[in-house]
C-alpha cells in the first residue's frame, strides 16, 4: 500500500540546517495497522506528513497504492492532482482535532465530501452514528469533549472512504479510558480492512498494534 | 453551491463586528454612489421638464447672473434688479415672435414660520405661454384687490374662491378668484397677483423682472436673440437650450469631480475589505491548512475565501442601494440647500432599477477585486507549515 525508500527531510533553523529524516525506508502493507514509535523530535510528525503527502521529502522515493508521488525527491504529481490523489486515499487526524469551532459536528465532518463536490448529509450522519457521535450531530465543537471531538475528527477522516488512515498522537489530548475508546474504534476500523498508520510515543499504545516502526534522531531502529 | 455560501457566511459571523463594519463601510460608499448616479439623470430630467413646462424659448432679463435669474424665474424670489416696463412692448415689436409675457416677482419671508412666499405679476399673456393653466373661478377682471392662488398655496393657506386673503405685511387684503388646477410645477406655489396690482402693492411702478419669449419658428431663435440683444444693452438674452446645456454642463463638471470623491471612498471601503478578509485568512491559516490536509484544493480555498469577500460587498452594495432609497430625502434637501437649480418637480433621487444593479454588480466587481489577494494568499498556504504555525 505505502511503500517509501530512503527519505530524508531537512529543515533550516535560523543559519543551521537540521537533518529531521535521514534515509527512512518502510513498507506498509493494506490491512496493516502501524505505530511510529519513538520520543518527541525523533521525526514521527515528519515522517507522517510525508507518507500524507502534506509534505515533500529531500530525497527517497514514495509510492502509495500504486503511484508514485516522489521520485529521488523530486514530485510526480502537481498540486491539484495531489489534492485530489490525497483526498481520494488518504485520511488524516490530529492531536489538537482541528474542527472548525463555527461548524456544528455533522457540518464538520461533511466539510470534506464538500471539497469533493459531493456533498452528502446522509454520509455524515452514518459516520457520526458509527463512531457514536449521533447523539451530538449539532453540538459545536466548543460544546463537546476532548473524546467526542476526536472521535468527529475519526468520521471527519473517514468520510471519503480513504484506503489509509493517518494520526499524529490521536490521544495525545485525551485520558486514559477515552484513549482506549478511541483505540478500539481505531482497531474495529482496521478489522474492516482500513490501513492505519499512528505516530506516538505512548508505549502502551504500541501494545495494541501489529506492527511497531521505532525511530529515534530521524533513523529507524532495529 | 447554497452549501458554501452557508459556509462563507458562518465564517464571517465568527467576527460579526469586524464583519459588520466592513460591509458598512461598502453600504456608505455604494449609496453614495447610487445616490450621485440618480441625481445626475433626475436633475437633467427635471430641469428639461421645469424648463419645457415654462412654455417659452428665450428668456429676457435685466444684467446679472443669467442663472441666477432662471432660477428666479423657474423658482421664484426676490431678485433686486429690474428693466423697465417699455421694454416688452420693444421686444414684441421684433420679427418672429408668437408670444410674450411681461413678470414682475417680489417674496416675502416669514422669519418665524421660515416660509417663503412668492408673489407674481402676471398678465392674460402668461397663461398663453404656460399652456397647461386652468383656473377654476375666474381670471383678472381688472379690479385691484384680485387674486390667484396655486394649487398649494390654497391647500396651505385653506382658502377657497370668494374668500379673503389678507396679506399682513402690506396691510392689504385681496379677495381670491381663481385657483389654479394643479399643475405639478413651481406656479402650485405661488401667489398671482395682476402685474399692475403686485407693481402697486410692492412699490415697482412699471418695472419687469423677466419677459418670456415664445418663437413662431424655433429655428429662428439665433436671429431673434440676435436682435433683441442689439436693441438694448442693458438686457441679458439668451434661449432656454442654452441656459439648459450650460447649467447641465456646470453640473457635469461637479458631478465629475464629486464621482472622483465617491471613487476614492470606493478604493478606500475596498482596501477595508482586503484587510478584513485578510486579517481572518491570517487568523485562520492552521485552519486552512487543516481544510487542505482532509482534501480542500488550492481551489477549493479560493473559492471559500473569494466568497466571503463576495458576500461581505454584495451586501454591502445592496444596503448601500436601500440607505441611498431610504435616506433619499435627507440626501435631497442637502442637495436642494446647496443647488437651488435643482427641480422641485422631479424626486433627485428615487428608485431605478437600472441604477440599483449597477451599483450592486459595481460591488460585486469590488468584491472580485478585493478578495483576489487574499484568496490567493489563503489558497497558497501550506498545510504542514499552516498546522505548526502557533
Amino acid at each position: 500500500m505505502i511503500t517509501a525508500t530512503g527519505i530524508t527531510k531537512n529543515y533550516q533553523r535560523g543559519a543551521e540546517s537540521f537533518a529531521a529524516l535521514k534515509g527512512v525506508s518502510l513498507n506498509i502493507n493494506e490491512g496493516d495497522f502501524i505505530c511510529l514509535l519513538g520520543p518527541s523530535g525523533a521525526g514521527k510528525t515528519t515522517l507522517l506528513n510525508i507518507l500524507g503527502c502534506m509534505d515533500a521529502p529531500a530525497d527517497g522515493d514514495l509510492v502509495i497504492a500504486g503511484q508514485k508521488v516522489v521520485t529521488s525527491g523530486r514530485r510526480q504529481l502537481t498540486d491539484a492532482k495531489l489534492d485530489r490523489f490525497r483526498r481520494k486515499h488518504i485520511g488524516f487526524i490530529f492531536t489538537d482535532f482541528f474542527l472548525i469551532p463555527s461548524l456544528t459536528a455533522l457540518e464538520n465532518v461533511e466539510m470534506p465530501l464538500l471539497w469533493s463536490g459531493k456533498p452528502n448529509r446522509e454520509r455524515a450522519k452514518e459516520l457520526l452514528a458509527s463512531v457514536n457521535m449521533d447523539h451530538r450531530l449539532n453540538h459545536r465543537p466548543t460544546e463537546l469533549s476532548g473524546g467526542e471531538m476526536q472521535r468527529v475528527a475519526i468520521a471527519r477522516a473517514l468520510v471519503n472512504n480513504p484506503r489509509i488512515l493517518l494520526a499524529d498522537e490521536p490521544t495525545g489530548n485525551l485520558d486514559t479510558k477515552t484513549r482506549d475508546t478511541i483505540l478500539d474504534l481505531f482497531d474495529h476500523l482496521n478489522q474492516q480492512g482500513l490501513t492505519i498508520v499512528l505516530a506516538t510515543h505512548d508505549h502502551e499504545i504500541a501494545e495494541r498494534v501489529t506492527q511497531v516502526v521505532r525511530l529515534n534522531e530521524g533513523r529507524l531502529e532495529g | 453551491m447554497g452549501v458554501w455560501f452557508g459556509l462563507a457566511i458562518k465564517n464571517l459571523l465568527r467576527r460579526p463586528t469586524r464583519s459588520i463594519l466592513t460591509i458598512l463601510g461598502v453600504t456608505i460608499a455604494i449609496a453614495v454612489l447610487y445616490s450621485l448616479l440618480q441625481f445626475q439623470v433626475n436633475y437633467e430630467k427635471g430641469l428639461k421638464k421645469e424648463l419645457g413646462a415654462l412654455g417659452a424659448h428665450v428668456m429676457v432679463v435685466p444684467k446679472g447672473c443669467p442663472y441666477e435669474a432662471a432660477t428666479i424665474v423657474l423658482h421664484g424670489g426676490k431678485w433686486p434688479r429690474y428693466m423697465d416696463e417699455a421694454v416688452l412692448e420693444k421686444v414684441k415689436s421684433v420679427p418672429g415672435i408668437a408670444q410674450t409675457a411681461g413678470i414682475i416677482m417680489d417674496a416675502i419671508l416669514d422669519f418665524e414660520k421660515n416660509e417663503n412666499r412668492i408673489f407674481m405679476g402676471i398678465d392674460e399673456d402668461y397663461p398663453k405661454i404656460r399652456g397647461n393653466w386652468h383656473v377654476q373661478g375666474s381670471w383678472f377682471t381688472g379690479a385691484k384687490d384680485e387674486i390667484i392662488l396655486g394649487e398649494n398655496v390654497a391647500k396651505l393657506e385653506g382658502l377657497k374662491v370668494g374668500d379673503t386673503y389678507y396679506l399682513k405685511e402690506k396691510d392689504c387684503s385681496f379677495k381670491v378668484i381663481g385657483i389654479l388646477a394643479a399643475t405639478h410645477s413651481q406656479d402650485d406655489g405661488f401667489y398671482f397677483l395682476h402685474r399692475k396690482t403686485l407693481q402697486k402693492v410692492f412699490d415697482l411702478p412699471e418695472k419687469l423682472v423677466v419677459i418670456l419669449v415664445k418663437l413662431a419658428d424655433i429655428e429662428q431663435a439665433d436671429k431673434v436673440v440676435a436682435k433683441i440683444r442689439t436693441m438694448d444693452g442693458n438686457l441679458n438674452v439668451f434661449p432656454l437650450s442654452e441656459l439648459l446645456s450650460t447649467v447641465g454642463n456646470l453640473v457635469q463638471s461637479t458631478n465629475i469631480f464629486v464621482l472622483a470623491i465617491v471613487f476614492i471612498a470606493i478604493a478606500i471601503s475596498a482596501v477595508g475589505v482586503l484587510n478584513t478578509i485578510l486579517m481572518a485568512v491570517y487568523e485562520r491559516t492552521k485552519e486552512i491548512g487543516m481544510m487542505k490536509a482532509v482534501g480542500a484544493s488550492r481551489s477549493d480555498i479560493f473559492k471559500l475565501i473569494w466568497l466571503e469577500t463576495l458576500v461581505v460587498c454584495t451586501t454591502g452594495g445592496l444596503f448601500g442601494v436601500g440607505l441611498a432609497l431610504a435616506f433619499a430625502k435627507v440626501i435631497e434637501s442637502f442637495v436642494r440647500s446647496a443647488l437651488p437649480y435643482a427641480s422641485r418637480s422631479e424626486a433627485l433621487i428615487g428608485l431605478s432599477l437600472s441604477d440599483s444593479l449597477a451599483c450592486v454588480l459595481f460591488s460585486v466587481v469590488l468584491g472580485l477585486i478585493a478578495g483576489w489577494y487574499p484568496a490567493c494568499h489563503a489558497a497558497s498556504v501550506k498545510p504542514m507549515e499552516a498546522i505548526r504555525t502557533e
